[in-house]
């Protein structure tokens, strides 16, 4: 039996619980078709999200899952554009019209989707993001040149939370693009996923019984990027999701991650999302996003807005 | 107190022990494996309990799980004390709050010689007491420390 999970038609943080939900009621043994065909429009969270779905509904159920491809030419040439499909075709049996177009070198996509699965990968990631990001980050976000580092550290950061935890590959995309929606600014995003273990079965051995009858997904995502604990006890653990939180205070900027049932953010002044949600769908592994938006400036938002 | 030693400090080249430790041509010093390998390799011919002189010139993004395997472990487990130079404000920023956390110091060397402590701010005098008493670094009349051997 083929079970259908339809992929929401604007694909990103917001709606993946609505994804996480038809993927949740799957069974083991069911082949999942994951029904992309009316997508019109997909954040690199949804991207990474829907390859982690991928990879753990292999894992699941023995079959290569199904995927049906965008059927807007643009949206599809978009996806392949941001480097979707030269993952998804080791994972999905794809049907629908792919256009063959490398993932691309002179746009927005500043990080194409790219597996992680040791850190030679986060190395060639955080070298290839210094190269491409320096100028859209100081250019048309406003961030001060310097910030580039930083913006690298949050991104190695974020990469080796898989390497070091998942338990099993992921993938990293990074864009830019205008959010004329939520903020009217642009932003710079970072989305980070795998289908690994996730917070919860990666810290238990060492903080369960320390939070007793509270433990659960809502309580290991309080306890890593809120208290900084790592599941290794070697005292100077647990320096990347604070280094993460310490940037993104600086520049406005937003943390979330998901991670079983539950989702945490660290929410700036210009956003309406909620610090903590628990009791949510329950999705494999662990989904980080952040959000760096367009600095602002004395005549208004940053040196790309005239 | 005794006579004053004469000590050869170690200069460490980060950037070279990149090149060593890690297959492939990387400038940044990311990824706890990395570090670790790092560290191994300067640990390797650093006697413990040593003043040493580390030199960040030529890496690029230093992150935090680095500053910590190199920099924080170093000064926990095997130098008496670490004087940084060639750090960018990057490697600063990557750096003082591994240190901080930690409850620990180093002395970095600014552009214009001067020494100060980084990371932690209670062991810092102490280290450059430590350096002006075996004659490696002395007061000047403006007040600041420079080195004098290294």
């Amino acid at each position: 039996m083929t079970r259908l999970v339809e992929v929401p038609t604007s694909f990103d943080d917001r709606s993946f619980d609505q994804f996480a939900a038809a993927y949740a009621q799957a069974i083991d043994g069911e082949r999942l078709l994951f029904d992309a065909h009316a997508a019109e429009w997909a954040s690199p969270y949804g991207l990474v999200g829907l390859l982690a779905a991928g990879e753990a509904a292999t894992r699941k159920g023995g079959e290569r899952p199904l995927l049906t491809a965008p059927a807007n030419p643009d949206v599809v040439s978009y996806w392949a554009r941001a480097g979707f499909f030269r993952e998804a075709g080791d994972l999905f049996e794809v049907h629908g019209k792919v256009p063959k177009l490398k993932p691309a070198v002179e746009s927005d996509v500043l990080l194409p989707v790219t597996p992680v699965r040791a850190a030679e990968d986060v190395h060639a990631v955080v070298s290839t993001i210094q190269q491409r990001a320096s100028a859209i980050l100081s250019s048309e976000l406003g961030l001060d040149p310097k910030a580039t580092m930083g913006f690298a550290m949050a991104l190695s950061e974020s990469c080796q939370n898989i390497v070091e935890h998942a338990g099993t590959g992921g993938w990293v995309a990074v864009q830019a693009y205008n959010w004329r929606r939520r903020l009217s600014r642009r932003v710079v995003v970072i989305a980070v996923a795998d289908a690994g273990i996730g917070f919860r079965h990666s810290l238990e051995p060492t903080q369960a019984k320390r939070f007793g009858e509270r433990w659960g997904d809502a309580a290991a995502l309080e306890a890593a990027l809120i208290q900084g604990v790592s599941r290794f006890r070697d005292p100077g653990r647990g320096q990347g999701l604070a280094g993460i939180r310490r940037y993104l205070a600086r520049w406005e900027g937003k943390v979330a991650i998901r991670s079983g049932t539950a989702r945490i953010a660290i929410v700036p002044g210009w956003d309406d999302d909620v610090p903590l949600k628990d009791g949510l769908p329950a999705f494999p592994g662990s989904q980080v996003l952040l959000i760096i938006p367009e600095q602002a400036s004395e005549k208004g938002w940053g040196a790309s807005k005239k | 107190m005794g006579g004053v030693e004469e000590v050869m400090i170690p200069h460490i080249n980060v950037h070279a022990i990149l090149q060593q430790s890690v297959a492939g041509f990387y400038a940044d010093l990311v990824t706890r494996p990395t570090g670790r390998a790092v560290r191994e390799n300067i640990e390797r011919d650093l006697p413990t309990g040593t003043i040493a002189v580390m030199d960040f010139t030529g890496v690029g993004c230093l992150d935090y799980s680095c500053a910590d395997e190199i920099v924080a472990k170093l000064v926990r487990d095997k130098v008496k004390v670490l004087l940084l130079r060639g750090l960018t404000e990057a490697h600063r920023e990557a750096i003082e709050p591994v240190l901080a956390g930690a409850g620990l110091a180093v002395l970095c060397e600014r552009s214009d010689g001067a020494l100060e402590g980084l990371g932690a701010s209670e062991p810092a005098p102490a280290l450059l007491d430590e350096l002006v008493e075996r004659r490696l670094a002395a007061r000047n009349p403006g007040g600041t420390i420079r080195l004098t051997a290294a």
